[in-house]
This record gives structure tokens, C-alpha cells and sequence, in this order.
């Protein structure tokens, strides 16, 4: 019993069982695995906290956007309750009152009055140069992409963050491509984003010049928004109305008056100032009695 | 011969952090004269307040009452120990430095130029036989090694007076030996030694005067012989003065 | 002097026959190196963030081989005893102390140096600028800063019993005036007495490290900060350090050493 070629095939015997049973157990741990099937090791190593650091990431991608001078926890934070990042895209509804510029207050004592010497001190958006004072379109905002990216991953169905990052891209950046590619992955994460697909048709429309892929996108973005619940279509009026005043906008360049118009009307319906609107939809008339007066079809 | 080492009336006491526990009088008026150029056992069981004294001496710990004076100055000024040299019981020395860095290190604490120092250092390495280890981190050193480093920084100032404590502790009898050439050279120097031993034999060898103290208090002093007296030995002498009392031999 | 020198330079000997900075330098160039490799929308001037990474983990590990480092002088020289035969030559307690500092001061500034060199290495690669004014004041603000650390460590290796209760308590220190330091003032007045006086006179108190923490200013290329309070930073930091000095050595004068 204690030769080694026993203890040997002792061990060769309970090495092949080890195996066999693996095999054997395999296809029902692959069931058991469950979100760990994800693969994401963001997924697998911080669960559903990740979301809470995508949040942090975001915030901070703010902060970058202001060079660093940015209200803590502390401080009076009335004027960032949306992000300046986002709010400078035009898409979003903004939450921000107070003062942005003083959101420290006056100085409480000579130690605060000193400290103030040693952490950025005045507010600034780095879309217009940032710290640097550099006014003019700046392309300095490049450096909050890495925190959006990082919160992108964490937290893949924060729409805002997509359509954020795309914007910048784009439009400061000039990188169509990566722009692009952004959206496309938001619509895997996120499919029903009518944001997204907002986003995506002014890509194709600003950046390609392909009004067909705009259009298409634009429709599309519009069936989603009207899937929405009354209470949820109330609370995204911003975003029906910025999507069907672009589709009008583009059907009014493309020579399809009756489609611009209907499209003007329904975006007059839940704009908040219609008077703007208003001044369109009289052009719009005005060029089609020009033309052949025909009433218009429905189009949804 | 001018008295270099001086106590008078010297008394510690350590209060103890236990409530219940009494202060522990680790000396208790200790009278004690050490003259230039003699060499000086100080003796006594374990616990009897040598490394005390020892530690008054060098400025470790603070007299409760008494004196105690190297050079006529008093021992709480840094100034007293310019011209002493110190090898503690266990020696332990920065493990990350070679013998040649520490002693280089020591040097500087002495003031003396690189110069005067360099050349101390070799004379010193050759002294104890560590030239060929001079590199080494002492680290790598064996116990007699480290022994051996410590005598050299304590001779790097080329003191007046050595305080020695037990500087053959855990040596090979070959070790035992080098040191005490070592010691017999510094008296034949005119130096100044002042060091306890359990090794009474090498105290009978080499002291010119013996103290010995117990539980604080000295029990005598005098030289070698005056101590032995009527014993065949500085042993059984030193036994009969703690008050051991010998078992009779059946 | 010299006493105060030859202590210093053996801390420093150390610090570089150690390991610890060796390690904690490769992993902060790994991380770095790892991060500037990350393809961001195929953008190669983004770059900081990777200014941001690359000084967190600087002041990370400033501060772990400040506090480590002094935290270990007085108990290692104590538990080897080394200090023995050190103090039995003509060297003063305080003489050491100061010796002790200033190795451990110095030996945080030769290893912020290597770190710097490599920070603006290495965004030098993305900027294409190397605007060392800038990092001149970053980099002499965090080596006063340290030596207020390694002041407080000293005297806190002198007080507790450990040196790991002493780092543990250090760094829950430094990590709070850090993050919060600054904002005292303001949690006061949410406060009813006793405790608001109590949170007043800890902000009072404390050391404002948060002071020296510009790396908001490198990272997004701030101006320079004034001259004026730059020296008048320095001198507050110089004035805590003597005051914890001072207390070290109050402490250490009574202290038994064997």
C-alpha cells in the first residue's frame, strides 16, 4: 500500500474522478452562472454598485468640463444639478438654478480665504478653452471623453451618456466615426432610446448630409416616443419636440412643404415657447399657397 | 591617579506602571571611583543593578538621587560622553550599512575629519579582523563578527574611557581570548576600562580593581587580591559576598 | 549640524537599500504605463486623466513611504537596539529626533523628485510642453506637506506603543484632513453646541494639508499659483512641523530608551 506506484495510481485515479465529475456538473453550473454569464467584469465584480460608480465617473466628466472647479458635497450645488456637459448640448431639460459662478460663497474665514489661492477658482466650460482662457471653439473638451467612456461602460443603459459623448465628438472633435460607433452601441445597450436615435439622425443629417438615414432615424425615434406612456411623453416633451422640429426643418429643405408643416404643428403642441414655432408654420403656409393649395396627409 | 568615573550616593528607582507592584530601587546609593589608566571589573549576579549603573553612566536614565560625573562632568551632558566609548551587552547595529559605513557613520558623530577618519577606520578593521568583511552589510555577519563591529565604533573616537558590558557574552573561547588582548592593549595604551563580566576568571586575569554589587547596593571594592583574600578564587570570594551560602560537600 | 546630517543620512541610506520605494515606483509606472495605453476614441492628446491617475498615485504612495518610513525610525532603533550605542555617543536626544526628520524630509523629497520626473515625462508625451513652474510649486507644496506628515509620525512613533497603531491612526488622520479638512468650518454650523465649538477648534487646529493638494491646478493647467502665498504656504507648513518637533522632543526627553 505504501509503494509509490500505488499512491501514484492512487493519485492518477482521483485526478481522472476530478475530471469526469467537472465534466459531468459543467452544463448545469453554465445554468447556475446567471448575470455572471455576461462576461462583463464589471458586472461580475461590482454587481449593481457599478451603477453607482458610472454615476461618480459621470459627475466627474462634469467636473473636467469645469477644469476642476466644481461644488463638492458641501457646497451650494443648485446651479449642478444637471450637468453643464449635457445642458451645452441643447438636448436636455436643465434643473440648474442659483448661481454657477458662486457656488462657494463668500469667505467664511482666513483659512477658507487663504485656501482659495490653491484649487481652481472661477468658472469656466472647457468647450470655450477652460482654464486656459483660450475663447473660441475649443477642442480641449476631449479631456472629460475617457469618464464618459468609463461610465458608458459601467453603466450601459444611461442614455445621457451616449448622446453626451456622440455630441462632443462631433461636434468639437470632428470624429463622425467614433461618434457613430458610440450611438450604435448605446442602441444595442439601450433599443427603445428615442434620445439615441435623435442623436444618431442629426449625425446623419449635420455630419453625413444623408437626409434618407436622418429621416428614417428621426421616424423611428418618433414611433418609439409615442409608445410611451401619458404620463412619460409629458415628462419628455424637450425631446418630441427638438426630433419633429429637425424632421420639419428637413422636409422643408427637401422641397416637402405639406410634411414640414404637419411636422411644425405637432411640435408646436408641446413646445413651450409655440410663438417661435408659430413664425414657421407661417412660412411654411406662405410657400404652399405659393404652390398647389392640397391639404396635407396625416402622417401618424 | 585622577578619578575619571565617578557615583556618589547614586540611587534609581523605577516606579512600577503596575498599581499593586512597589517602586523596584534598582540602585541604592552607589559610591563608586574609577581612576585613569586602570582597568575595572564590575560584578555582580544578574539583576544586581550593573547595566543600571551602566545606563546612568552613559545618560540613558535619569538619577533619582545622587550623582554621577565622567571627566568631572556631569553625566546628563552630551559633552561627558565625547571621550568615552560604549559597547552595550547585545549589540546590534544597522544591518543595511557595512562595517566600513557604520564606522564611517560614527566618525562623523565624533566631529572627526574624513581624513582622521579614514584612517581610524582601517587601523580599527585590522584591531578586530574585519578588513576582509570591511563591504559587507553587517547583516551577514556572525554573532563574534557583530561583537567585534561593536568594539571598533566603540574605539572610533579613541576614547579615555571604555564602558564595557559584558563584552564576552556568547563568544567562542578564540573570541574571548581576542578580546581581552584587545583590553590588555588599550590598559598597556593608558586607557581607561570599566567593564562587567560573568567571566570571573578573566576578571581575576586582567582587572586592577573589582566592585561587586547586589540588589542595588555595593558590597565591596578593592583590587583583585584584597577581594580574593583568604579564597583559593575571585569566585568563591564573589559568593561569599553575595551571601550565597555553598552546600557542604558531603 | 553635522550630528543632525550623519543621522539624516543614514534614513536615507535606508530608504534606498529598502525595497519599498523600488516597488511602489514600477507599480506606479505600470499602472501609468497601462492606462496611456487605453485607445479613447483613437484620440492620442486625451491626456489627463492619465495627469490625474498618475498623481493620485503618487500622493498615494508619498504618503505610504512617508508614514511607513518615519513611523519605523525611533521603534526599530528601540527593538534593535541600535539606539543605545548611538545615544552613548555626544548626541543630544533632539539631535536625533531633527536628525530623524530630516532624513525621513529628505528622503520623501528624493523619492517625489523620481516620481515628478516621471510625471511630466509622461504627460510631456501628450502635451508636448514641460511648464515646470507649474510642477516646481506642485511638487515643492506635497514635500511640505510630507514633512508636516513626517512630523506628526515622528512624534505619533513616540506616543503609541506600535508603529502599525501609529500608521493606522496617522493615516485615518491624513485621509480625513484631506477629504474633509476643509469643509469643518462648514459641518460646525450644522452642529448645536458643545460640538459645534468642538468641530471650530479641530478645524482650527488640524494642519490644513488640503492646502498643498494642487494637483486640480496641474491637471487642468491653472495658472500659477501667486508667489506670495505660495512662500506663505511654505511657512505654515514649516510651523507645523516645529510644532510637532517640539512636541517629539518634549516627548522623547523623558522617554527610557532601553
Amino acid at each position: 500500500m505504501n509503494s509509490p506506484r500505488t499512491i501514484l495510481l492512487l493519485l492518477v485515479a482521483l485526478l481522472v474522478s476530478c475530471f469526469g465529475l467537472a465534466a459531468h456538473l459543467q452544463p448545469q453550473f453554465e445554468a447556475w452562472r446567471g448575470s455572471r454569464a455576461s462576461g462583463d467584469i464589471f458586472n461580475v465584480v461590482l454587481g449593481d454598485s457599478r451603477r453607482m460608480f458610472a454615476q461618480s465617473f459621470y459627475v466627474k466628466a462634469d467636473a473636467y468640463y469645469h477644469s476642476g472647479y466644481y461644488p463638492t458635497m458641501f457646497d451650494d450645488n443648485a446651479a449642478f444639478q444637471t450637468a453643464h456637459m449635457a445642458e451645452d448640448t441643447g438636448a436636455v431639460n436643465s434643473k440648474n438654478h442659483g448661481d454657477e459662478h458662486g457656488f462657494l460663497g463668500p469667505t467664511r474665514d482666513w483659512i477658507d480665504a487663504f485656501g482659495r489661492h490653491f484649487f481652481p477658482d472661477h468658472h469656466t466650460h472647457l468647450d470655450e478653452g477652460g482654464a486656459d482662457d483660450d475663447l473660441g471653439g475649443s477642442d480641449n473638451v476631449r479631456e472629460i471623453l475617457p469618464w464618459l467612456k468609463l461610465s458608458a461602460d459601467l453603466d450601459p443603459d444611461n442614455v445621457q451618456t451616449y448622446t453626451v459623448t456622440a455630441f462632443w465628438l462631433r461636434i468639437r472633435m470632428h470624429r463622425v466615426a467614433e461618434a457613430e460607433a458610440v450611438l450604435h452601441e448605446g442602441l444595442r445597450n439601450c433599443p427603445d432610446s428615442y434620445d439615441i436615435l435623435f442623436e444618431l439622425g442629426r449625425l446623419y443629417d449635420e455630419s453625413y448630409h444623408d437626409t434618407d438615414r436622418a429621416r428614417n432615424v428621426w421616424n423611428l425615434a418618433i414611433r418609439k416616443w409615442l409608445k410611451l406612456d401619458p404620463d412619460s411623453q409629458k415628462d419628455n416633451r424637450l425631446i418630441f419636440e427638438q426630433i419633429t422640429t429637425h424632421l420639419a426643418k428637413l422636409e422643408e429643405d427637401a422641397g416637402n412643404l405639406p410634411d414640414a408643416l404637419n411636422w411644425y404643428q405637432a411640435a408646436q403642441k408641446v413646445s413651450a415657447a409655440p410663438e417661435a414655432l408659430q413664425a414657421h408654420i407661417d412660412a411654411v403656409q406662405k410657400k404652399l399657397r405659393a404652390l398647389i393649395p392640397v391639404a396635407p396627409a396625416k402622417l401618424y | 591617579m585622577s578619578v575619571i568615573l565617578k557615583t556618589q550616593k547614586l540611587r534609581v528607582e523605577f516606579r512600577s506602571r503596575e498599581m499593586r507592584q512597589a517602586t523596584k530601587v534598582a540602585l541604592n546609593g552607589l559610591d563608586l571611583e574609577v581612576r585613569a589608566g586602570e582597568v575595572f571589573g564590575f560584578l555582580g549576579p544578574n539583576g544586581a543593578g550593573k547595566t543600571t549603573t551602566m545606563n546612568v553612566l552613559l545618560g540613558f536614565v535619569p538619577p533619582t538621587s545622587g550623582e554621577a560625573s565622567l571627566f568631572g562632568i556631569d553625566v546628563r551632558q552630551p559633552i561627558a560622553r565625547q571621550r568615552i566609548g560604549y559597547l552595550p551587552e547585545m549589540t546590534y547595529y544597522y544591518k543595511f550599512l557595512s562595517a566600513e559605513e557604520l564606522l564611517r557613520f560614527y566618525a562623523k558623530i565624533f566631529g572627526l575629519a574624513r581624513g582622521e577618519a579614514d584612517k581610524r577606520i582601517d587601523r580599527l578593521l585590522k584591531l578586530v579582523e574585519l578588513e576582509h568583511a570591511r563591504k559587507r552589510p553587517i547583516k551577514s555577519y556572525s554573532k563574534g563578527m557583530q561583537q567585534r563591529v561593536g568594539l571598533a565604533q566603540a574605539l572610533i573616537n579613541n576614547p579615555d574611557l571604555l564602558i564595557l558590558d559584558e563584552p564576552t557574552s556568547g563568544l567562542d573561547p578564540l573570541g574571548r581570548m581576542k578580546v581581552r588582548e584587545i583590553i590588555q592593549r588599550l590598559k598597556d595604551e593608558g586607557k581607561t576600562v570599566f567593564f562587567s563580566s560573568h567571566e570571573l576568571g578573566e576578571v581575576e586575569t586582567i582587572c586592577d580593581r573589582v566592585a561587586i554589587i547586589h540588589q542595588g547596593e555595593l558590597k565591596a571594592i578593592g583590587g583583585v587580591h584584597e577581594i580574593i583574600g583568604r579564597h583559593t578564587s575571585l569566585e568563591k570570594a564573589f559568593l561569599e559576598i553575595i551571601g550565597f551560602q555553598t552546600p557542604p560537600t558531603p | 549640524m553635522k550630528n543632525i546630517f550623519a543621522v539624516a543620512g543614514i534614513v536615507i541610506k535606508e530608504l534606498y537599500r529598502r525595497k519599498d520605494f523600488y516597488v511602489l515606483f514600477i507599480v506606479t509606472i505600470l499602472i501609468c504605463l497601462v492606462m496611456a495605453s487605453v485607445n479613447i476614441f483613437n484620440d492620442a492628446k486625451i491626456v489627463r486623466y492619465l495627469k490625474e491617475i498618475c498623481l493620485l498615485l503618487i500622493w498615494i504612495c508619498s504618503l505610504v513611504i512617508a508614514v511607513t518610513t518615519t513611523a519605523r525610525q525611533i521603534p526599530a532603533e528601540r527593538e534593535n537596539r541600535t539606539l543605545l550605542p548611538l545615544l552613548a555617543k555626544p548626541l543630544t536626544r533632539p539631535q536625533l529626533l531633527f536628525g530623524k526628520f530630516l532624513g525621513c524630509w529628505l528622503a520623501c523629497g528624493l523619492a517625489l523628485l523620481c516620481f515628478y520626473v516621471f510625471f511630466g515625462a509622461l504627460a510631456a508625451t501628450r502635451e508636448h510642453q514641460w511648464p515646470l513652474l507649474d510642477y516646481f510649486q506642485a511638487a515643492t507644496l506635497h514635500w511640505f506637506m510630507l514633512g508636516i506628515v513626517v512630523a506628526m509620525v515622528l512624534l505619533g512613533s513616540l506616543v503609541f506603543a506600535a508603529p502599525s497603531s501609529n500608521n493606522t491612526i496617522c493615516f485615518v488622520i491624513i485621509v480625513g484632513i484631506l477629504f474633509v479638512g476643509r469643509h469643518l468650518d462648514q459641518v460646525a454650523l450644522t452642529l448645536r453646541e458643545p460640538l459645534r465649538t468642538v468641530v471650530y477648534s479641530i478645524y482650527f487646529v488640524i494642519p490644513h494639508l488640503e492646502l498643498f493638494d494642487v494637483r486640480d491646478l496641474v491637471i487642468h493647467n491653472w495658472p500659477l499659483i501667486p508667489w506670495l502665498y505660495f512662500s506663505l504656504a511654505l511657512l505654515y507648513a514649516l510651523g507645523y512641523m516645529a510644532v510637532f518637533l517640539a512636541g517629539a522632543c518634549l516627548v522623547f526627553r523623558r522617554k527610557a530608551v532601553n
